[in-house]
């Protein structure tokens, strides 16, 4: 019996924390619209390299030629450094293309906003830039996705 | 008021230790995991204290000894969770005053902090011999349950204020716009 506590009380927390983690910090589809793909080509206006979601500003070309701002949601500084994303290799100005989810808030105020995917750079270098186990589709973007 | 706590919030915003914990690697994941760590220490315990007040746990042993034990480790969590609370706050001071769940939360904070402070009076006035029960008298049992209500609502509104639903950025209605405190023509968020 102090045996099965033992392992109880040692368990419990791994299997609290593990739960927690594919969890996400949030929950995918409280925000985004899994059936609203994007692609997004257009160039980097301002990054915020903040917890716990990084955002990526980008003006993108809409129809009749008017510039768009769209906010990606990345995953966290952390996450996208260890994906080979980092301050230096998304210099303002410079030109991305991002596949991701359109929010559910569709009204774009004060920006459209989107759940990235991935990322492809100039040089075409395809990065995941998301958060694994959020329980966004799995489109074959998450290399850890099974 | 919501113009002082925006303005209060903006310059929170403008330390250097605020921006460097907004985006650091590894401190803000650090903090924030150990906010729910010690959330499950000092919450354990409670909810174990406040169970054995309903009945429904360690029901043979003195619920005075139940509670004087449990307290160590729960205030032990409960500082820690305070402290990296704080902390969270402070890396995200303007996004995070204005949410309408960290302001339910605030209010539901005060609550629990009045009812475990009624508590505690309760026990010390409490007849002798009144922890050797199954269950403690009336006035303790209703404590344990606004206890068990008012924490299990503040780890919820905890929990959602990860959510954009109600942010200022998104142009809520009028009235959620006021409880959260969102200033017009405001360029920060």
């Amino acid at each position: 019996m102090r045996i099965v506590k033992l392992l109880m009380l040692v368990l419990l927390p791994v299997v609290a924390t593990l739960s927690w983690r594919a969890w996400g910090h949030h929950a995918f589809s409280a925000e985004f619209d899994k059936d609203a793909p994007v692609t997004l080509k257009g160039v980097v206006s301002k990054v915020e390299w903040i917890n716990p979601h990084a955002w990526i500003h980008l003006d993108v070309e809409g129809e009749g030629g008017q510039s768009v701002t769209w906010m990606v949601e990345g995953g966290t500084p952390n996450t996208l450094l260890r994906a080979g994303i980092h301050k230096n290799s998304l210099p303002i100005g410079s030109e991305i293309q991002v596949r991701g989810y359109e929010a559910k808030d569709k009204r774009c105020q004060p920006a459209c906003k989107a759940n990235g995917r991935d990322l492809v750079f100039a040089d075409g270098r395809r990065v995941f830039m998301g958060s694994s186990g959020t329980g966004a589709p799995k489109d074959g973007s998450d290399p850890r996705d099974r | 008021m919501n113009e002082l706590i925006h303005s209060v919030a903006l310059w929170l915003d403008t330390h250097g230790w605020s921006t460097a914990l907004h985006e650091s690697y590894y401190m803000y994941n650090w903090i924030e995991s150990t906010h729910v760590l010690t959330l499950m220490l000092s919450l354990g315990m409670l909810f174990l204290i406040d169970l054995r007040m309903l009945g429904l746990a360690l029901p043979n042993v003195p619920a005075r000894s139940v509670a004087q034990r449990l307290n160590v480790p729960m205030l032990v969590g409960f500082t820690v969770m305070i402290i990296t609370g704080l902390l969270l706050f402070y890396a995200i001071p303007v996004r995070t005053s204005q949410s309408l769940w960290f302001r339910i939360k605030l209010v539901l904070l005060v609550c629990a902090a009045l009812n475990a402070f009624a508590f505690h009076r309760r026990m010390k006035t409490a007849p002798a011999g009144w922890d050797l029960a199954r269950r403690a008298p009336p006035g303790l049992r209703l404590g344990a349950v606004l206890s068990l209500v008012f924490w299990a609502l503040i780890v919820l509104c905890g929990r959602f204020i990860a959510y954009d639903w109600f942010d200022c950025s998104g142009e809520p209605s009028p009235f959620i716009a006021t409880l959260a405190g969102c200033v017009p023509g405001q360029t920060q968020f």
